[in-house]
């Protein structure tokens, strides 16, 4: 079967994850007003970002492949296609956050608080921060999204309307595909150094006195694995519902060899990351990591045992690599790992229940005034009172989270789904298709 | 290694996809292959000639391990016992520290281990030399040799037939020690 149908049944399944999703926002937003909102936002932060990025490498390591004249992946190249469609709805949640930091919904970014950048004020003055902010300020977080994002989206809308019409109109010639090479080969450059600079607002920057030149990699390596666990999820499911008979365990193999690969990739840049803070001790650096390893143990320490132990351990033999069960189980598990990480990420810089500890989202609860005296005082004091400050959806994800997750999830998945269903499953006027066919590792 | 000599009857072919028939007859067949040939790595060929895998990747595993805590345990043993020194206020035992150069014997004792394993197993290496059946099979020719020790005429016979009946552009005997 190369044409997909989107069935009732799955419409309802997304449908029925999305309200969830939807209700488990809105009951967040109720339940819960401390810093603003602040567990509403960063959830809805956390997740638009996690799944805008997963649609965003989904694009670029297609792009990648196809640069480098790799044919193995054509034939579930439309995945990926469908994939990065998701970019246009990531935009739009991402100028949502964009609109909060204009109109103060949310409190997200300490830097976002422009009485701090006012020097004629000593008490407030923030010297770092108004050194960061040519580049942290609410236009360029805007205007940053949208451009970037947008030239992501418009890239995935050419280069899939390529694709498709070779399916209609082309032929195996190489007149449609050099002309995606060319989109793909542009894409590379744009790609690397765009996603940078936006996560670097969307996500690095809620730490705001912290930086770490590993960042960028760091989070688009996790986005990369997330993409990957997304994909063979998918693709195993086509398979049993008698779609994709041409994509045997040779390319399931190699998926599983990239996850295993990425997997190790994403622990070296964490290390990286880690080993230099602890080494240097930069106070302004090393926060960050006390803050996650005093206050935020299971995050910290869940996050390398899910993320680099279990595939490790699991996908190094060759057989794990090719039978079902223990790809799907460790695509669930580190799928949901990547999710966790960048909950690990945000979360524990937007904390308003955090104490002395804690970075800066803590400050809107004591209102504008940045009084560091009196936030140490009074956090100091409230550290006294309850020797742990465990908070449901900052310390670790609560239901909530899972359910705004899965919510997210049944969008992503109902874009795809609906994004497949509009061309044939696999291209067969590819001229690397048949290369793809006789696929061997 | 043995040193009884062998007496072989090979024959050549021209291409893997002929050369991948002809294997799958001789299975077919019941005939004994003593080694298969080719020039590069035939995918496919493995499982038609019922090979097990390698369990090289092992041996790499448990060279790899013993890296590891070669390097750790010596480490730990410098630094904590030995000669304990403080390096930018760090504490004597620095398991982050230590990180890179464990893996770094990890890649090494794992390599090193694996190529060493793999030429004793091959029979290979400085100073070894290896009768080579013919030296066209390291270039364009694919071949399939049967020991032929104490075998009668007529399965010598019936051999012949096969490399013909298969095309096999050439047959030939060679003792190799």
């Amino acid at each position: 079967m190369t044409d997909f149908t989107f069935e009732g049944k799955q419409r309802t399944l997304f449908l029925g994850m999305m309200a969830v999703g939807l209700v488990c926002l809105v009951a967040t937003f109720f339940a819960e007003d401390a810093g603003h909102h602040a567990r509403f936002w960063s959830n809805f932060l956390h997740n638009s970002v996690f799944f805008t990025g997963v649609a965003f490498t989904s694009l670029f390591v297609y792009c990648a492949f196809t640069t480098a004249y790799a044919g193995w992946y054509t034939v579930m190249k439309r995945v990926w296609e469908a994939y990065a469609q998701f970019l246009i709805v990531g935009l739009v949640f991402m100028l949502i956050i964009a609109a909060g930091v204009f109109l103060h919904w949310h409190h997200l970014y300490h830097w976002a608080d422009e009485s701090l950048l006012d020097p004629s004020n000593p008490d407030k003055y923030d010297a770092v921060l108004a050194g960061k902010s040519s580049f942290l300020n609410k236009y360029w977080y805007g205007i940053g999204t949208l451009l970037i994002v947008g030239t992501w989206y418009v890239f995935a809308t050419r280069i899939r309307s390529i694709s498709l019409d070779e399916d209609r109109s082309g032929t195996t010639e190489y007149t449609h595909h050099s002309r995606l090479r060319r989109w793909c080969a542009a894409f590379l450059p744009i790609a690397g150094f765009s996603s940078a600079a936006i996560i670097w607002q969307w996500v690095m920057s809620i730490d705001s006195h912290w930086y770490s030149t590993m960042f960028a990699w760091y989070t688009t390596a996790s986005w990369f694995v997330s993409a990957l666990c997304l994909t063979i999820l998918t693709l195993i499911y086509l398979k049993s519902k008698g779609y994709y008979n041409n994509l045997t365990d040779e390319h399931l193999h190699d998926l599983g060899k990239y996850l295993f690969a990425f997997s190790i990739f994403w622990t070296y840049l964490w290390f990286s990351q880690y080993m230099l803070i602890w080494y240097a001790n930069n106070g302004e650096e090393t926060i960050y990591f006390h803050t996650r390893i005093n206050e935020y143990p299971v995050l910290f320490y869940g996050n390398l045992l899910i993320n680099f132990v279990l595939p490790f351990l699991v996908l190094m033999r060759n057989s794990t690599k090719r039978k079902y069960g223990t790809l799907i189980f460790v695509s669930v598990m580190v799928l949901f790992g990547h999710w966790w990480d960048f909950f690990q990420m945000i979360k524990p810089g937007v904390n308003p229940h955090a104490g002395a500890h804690g970075d800066h989202g803590g400050h809107a609860d004591h209102g504008h005034g940045h009084d560091h005296a009196h936030d140490v005082a009074h956090a100091v004091a409230d550290h006294a009172e309850h020797a742990s400050n465990f908070a449901s959806g900052f310390t670790i994800p609560g239901l909530l989270e899972v359910g705004t997750f899965i919510g997210f999830l049944g969008l992503f998945l109902y874009v795809a789904f609906a994004q497949l269903a509009k061309a044939k499953l696999e291209p067969e006027n590819d001229p690397y298709y048949a290369e793809s066919l006789h696929h061997h590792v | 290694m043995a040193t009884e000599s062998k007496e072989v009857l090979y024959g050549l072919y021209d291409d893997e996809e002929i050369l991948m028939d002809a294997v799958r007859k001789a299975k077919a067949d019941h005939l004994e292959i003593m080694d298969v040939f080719t020039p590069f790595p035939v995918h496919g060929l493995d499982p038609i000639l019922g090979l097990q895998e390698s369990r090289l990747h092992i041996a790499g595993f448990v060279y790899g391990m013993i890296g590891t805590l070669t390097a750790f345990l010596f480490m730990t043993w410098v630094f904590t016992r030995d000669w304990p020194i403080i390096f930018g206020g760090k504490p004597y035992w620095s398991v982050p520290s230590f990180i890179p150069i464990t893996f770094e014997l990890t890649v090494l004792f794992s390599a090193i281990g694996m190529v060493v394993s793999f030429y004793t197993v091959c029979g290979l290496g400085p100073g070894v030399t290896n009768e080579v059946l013919d030296d066209r099979i390291t270039d364009d020719k694919f071949c399939i040799a049967f020991q032929t020790n104490g075998s009668s005429s007529e399965d010598i016979n019936g051999l012949r037939s096969f490399f013909s009946a298969t095309g096999a552009s050439e047959v030939n005997t060679k003792v190799i020690s």
